[in-house]
């Protein structure tokens, strides 16, 4: 099971971040996040980066990030997509 | 008072309390002000009423400069991502107040900080760093003539570090025009109020905010539970599809009935624009949503209105951004008659990068155009700039002109009130303002949106209670029974809808996640259910909906009252449209009829416990809510209603 990332669904809410973060701290702690997005409001980019932290949300039913992904931007799947 | 139990989430703890003319920073602990309130605006509000004295004025270094994150921003709450700004009205001398999203909100959260209080003016200019426990005021003499998108590039390049967000003024702002807004992220601006103004007034150019830290909730399981069951009502809401990208998506249709009941064309001469003109502007293939490149939300938001968009042709090619939003089409495009897609859009791109509140150009601006149509100016006044109906080259030069205080731009820029009485010949007529702030709305034909719009506290603006009409928007049950022209049970949606509105600024909740569009997203019981597990509290719906709220809207009326004579002759709408009826269109010969108008006034102070005579506050009322503080400083200007 690998998070399969689609840039071109992305609303770049970061609502992923929160989510990752309480799965590992059960606070809302964006720093401690497995995945980290960042939007350039200017250019109208969104880049993507996940660190090694990430353990599939283990003892979840599905990674949180996908769970609370409203926009099917974040999926799983059989490979990792990194699409920066 | 209300046994709620301890705080033990949600809130950073912290309020930045920052004095510019004596370069001192030190902090407060949030708690203090929060017995009253829930966060956000509130503590704005509270802090506001306590510590700034009568006969103060905005451009006083006294005033203060206020900035609030609500009490569930920094968590995954739908839509918590609000920032309310808060600071003496520049137009009206009372309470004026700003809310916006983004991510800087979070961010200052993360920080360590609920608030940001500035007191003070800088001689120089500076930008405050924030990067958690250090705080800076430093040198901003680099960025100073800087457009938004210039200050945000050169600050992350200065700083060296992507994820730091920033709040900032442009030139307008530095150049104190009257109604300048704080961007935030580029792209969201604190627009109204004028609050850019006061930025400027203090040499504050900017708030750079990084923050590594952590929200915690009182009962985390328990939080996750209500927020599995919210993000399933927005991912089941039919409505989630049309309020996405929603000025394409409700605008592109040109039967779409907000065309005929919330719009105003030139200025307030009709409210009823052609069809041909929407389908000009708003074609799919060839109008703005052709622009469109891709939708962006706000931090944590399961609705994501906001798109990007980049012009595609003509001579602004090339220009993009982020934040287009529906009053781009009700002002800068309705107000002046505007059909071509690409002038507006480049207007509404100079407007973020100069700084500027789009409100505040479409209907002060739009006031300039009829004043030259109706040849009180001409073009030896303009500069030479043919301001005519349609001119979308006109606009978008007028607005440089309003921002870098050039010819007629430094006559519009001290505010349009005051520039009506230098103009003479009956001017002021045509201004469309409410407590002196010029307004973009609707008021002949929706009536809950015009008794809201008359009465807000922050003057002209449509969030403090505008309704949407019946509950043809949603199946949540609404207060009242009534359609949009009806005066008739109106007032009972306003003052619910103003109610919802207090809860989500404190909560710093978007309203349009929440209540605003009546789409079944977040109730009044989530919010109560949030506030619980979040904070630790034990709050019911019904003490959020008749203390919590209430007390948000008496603290903004106190103000007014005690720093200025508004009373019920200010919560009229603009004489115009109690005159002059709308000319075509679906309600042709609909203007605000005052007999109707003002029952619906007097249910509108009754259900606000105010006195119906006079429109202000009463002791019992105040008392009640325990603000017998408040009630004895407006006693002692003679100003309360001893009943």
């Amino acid at each position: 099971m690998k998070i399969i990332r689609n840039n071109n669904l992305c609303y770049a809410c970061k609502t992923c971040q929160l989510a990752c973060s309480f799965h590992h701290t059960k606070t809302f702690w964006p720093e401690r996040s497995s995945i980290i997005v960042s939007r350039n409001p200017q250019e109208g980019t969104i880049k993507w980066r996940m660190n090694n932290s990430c353990d599939q949300c283990t003892n979840e039913k599905e990674p949180l990030c996908v769970k609370y992904c409203i926009y099917g931007a974040l999926q799983v799947g059989e490979e990792v997509k990194e699409d920066d | 008072m209300i046994e709620r139990g301890s705080i033990r989430g949600c809130l950073a703890g912290k309020i930045l309390r920052v004095d510019l003319s004596n370069k001192k920073i030190w902090t407060v602990d949030t708690k203090k002000y929060i017995e009253k309130t829930l966060g956000g605006r509130g503590i704005n509000s509270l802090i506001m009423l306590d510590e700034i004295d009568i006969g103060t004025k905005w451009y006083d270094p006294e005033n203060l400069l206020c900035f609030g994150a609500g009490s569930l921003v920094g968590t995954i709450a739908p839509g918590a991502c609000r920032v309310d700004v808060s600071s003496i009205n520049v137009f009206s001398g009372g309470k004026g107040s700003a809310n916006v999203g983004g991510f800087w909100g979070p961010e200052l959260k993360y920080a360590g900080y609920d608030n940001i209080i500035i007191v003070g003016k800088s001689e120089k200019p500076v930008y405050l760093c924030i990067r958690d426990d250090k705080v800076e005021i430093r040198d901003a003499s680099f960025l100073w003539g800087k457009d938004t998108y210039e200050t945000e590039n050169v600050l992350r390049e200065d700083i060296k570090d992507e994820h730091i967000k920033i709040a900032c003024i442009g030139p307008t702002g530095e150049n104190r025009v009257k109604g300048s807004a704080i961007i935030m992220d580029t792209a969201k601006a604190a627009g109204g109020s004028g609050v850019g103004c006061v930025m400027g007034d203090k040499r504050l150019k900017a708030i750079v905010v990084r923050g590594h830290g952590k929200i915690e909730v009182a009962q985390p399981e328990k939080f996750m539970q209500i927020i599995d069951r919210c993000y399933q009502q927005c991912k089941d809401e039919p409505k989630s599809k049309t309020m996405r990208k929603a000025p394409m998506n409700l605008y592109s249709n040109p039967e779409w009935e907000g065309w005929d009941t919330n719009i105003v064309i030139k200025n307030g001469q009709d409210d009823q624009w052609e069809r041909e003109k929407r389908i000009s502007l708003m074609n799919p293939a060839t109008g703005i949503p052709s622009m469109q490149k891709g939708t962006r939300a706000c931090y944590s938001c399961p609705i994501g209105c906001m798109p990007y968009m980049e012009i595609n042709k003509g001579k602004h090619k090339g220009n993009k951004g982020e934040g287009f939003w529906i009053n781009t089409i009700m002002g800068h495009a309705c107000r002046f008659d505007i059909s071509d897609p690409e002038a507006v859009a480049n207007s509404w791109l100079l407007t973020n990068r100069l700084g500027l509140d789009g409100d505040y150009v479409a209907a002060g601006l739009s006031w300039i155009f009829e004043l030259y149509e109706k040849g009180i100016i001409n073009k030896e006044n303009t500069d030479g700039l043919e301001l005519t109906w349609g001119n979308g080259d006109a606009l978008n030069k007028l607005i440089k002109k309003l921002a870098y205080r050039e010819g007629i731009g430094d006559l519009l820029a001290d505010g349009m009130v005051e520039a009506a009485k230098k103009i003479g010949y009956h001017s002021e007529y045509y201004l469309t303002q409410v407590k002196g702030q010029p307004s973009i709305e609707p008021f002949r034909v929706p009536k809950g949106w015009a008794l809201a719009v008359s009465t807000s506290p922050v003057a002209g603006r449509h969030l403090r209670g505008a309704t949407m009409g019946s509950n043809r928007y949603g199946p949540k049950p609404r207060p009242g029974n009534f359609g949009v022209t009806d005066y008739q049970n109106q007032a009972k949606g306003v003052v619910w809808q103003g109610k919802t509105k207090e809860l989500e600024d404190n909560l710093g909740i978007c309203n349009y996640v929440g209540t605003w569009s009546g789409a079944n997203f977040l109730s009044i019981a989530d919010f109560a259910e949030l506030i619980n597990a979040g904070m630790g509290l034990d709050i019911t719906e019904e003490e959020l909906v008749n203390h919590y709220a209430v007390i948000g809207r008496n603290l903004e009326k106190a103000f007014n009252t005690l720093h200025t004579d508004m009373s019920r002759k200010d919560d009229l709408p603009p004489k115009r449209f109690r005159e002059e009826e709308v000319k075509s269109g679906p309600y042709k010969g609909f203007k605000i009829e005052e007999n109707k108008y003002n029952k619906m006034l007097d249910e509108f102070y009754e259900l606000w416990e105010w006195d119906k005579e006079t429109g202000m506050q009463t002791r019992t009322g105040l008392e009640k809510l325990g603000l017998k503080d408040v009630a004895e400083k407006i006693a002692k200007q003679g100003k309360l209603i001893d009943k």
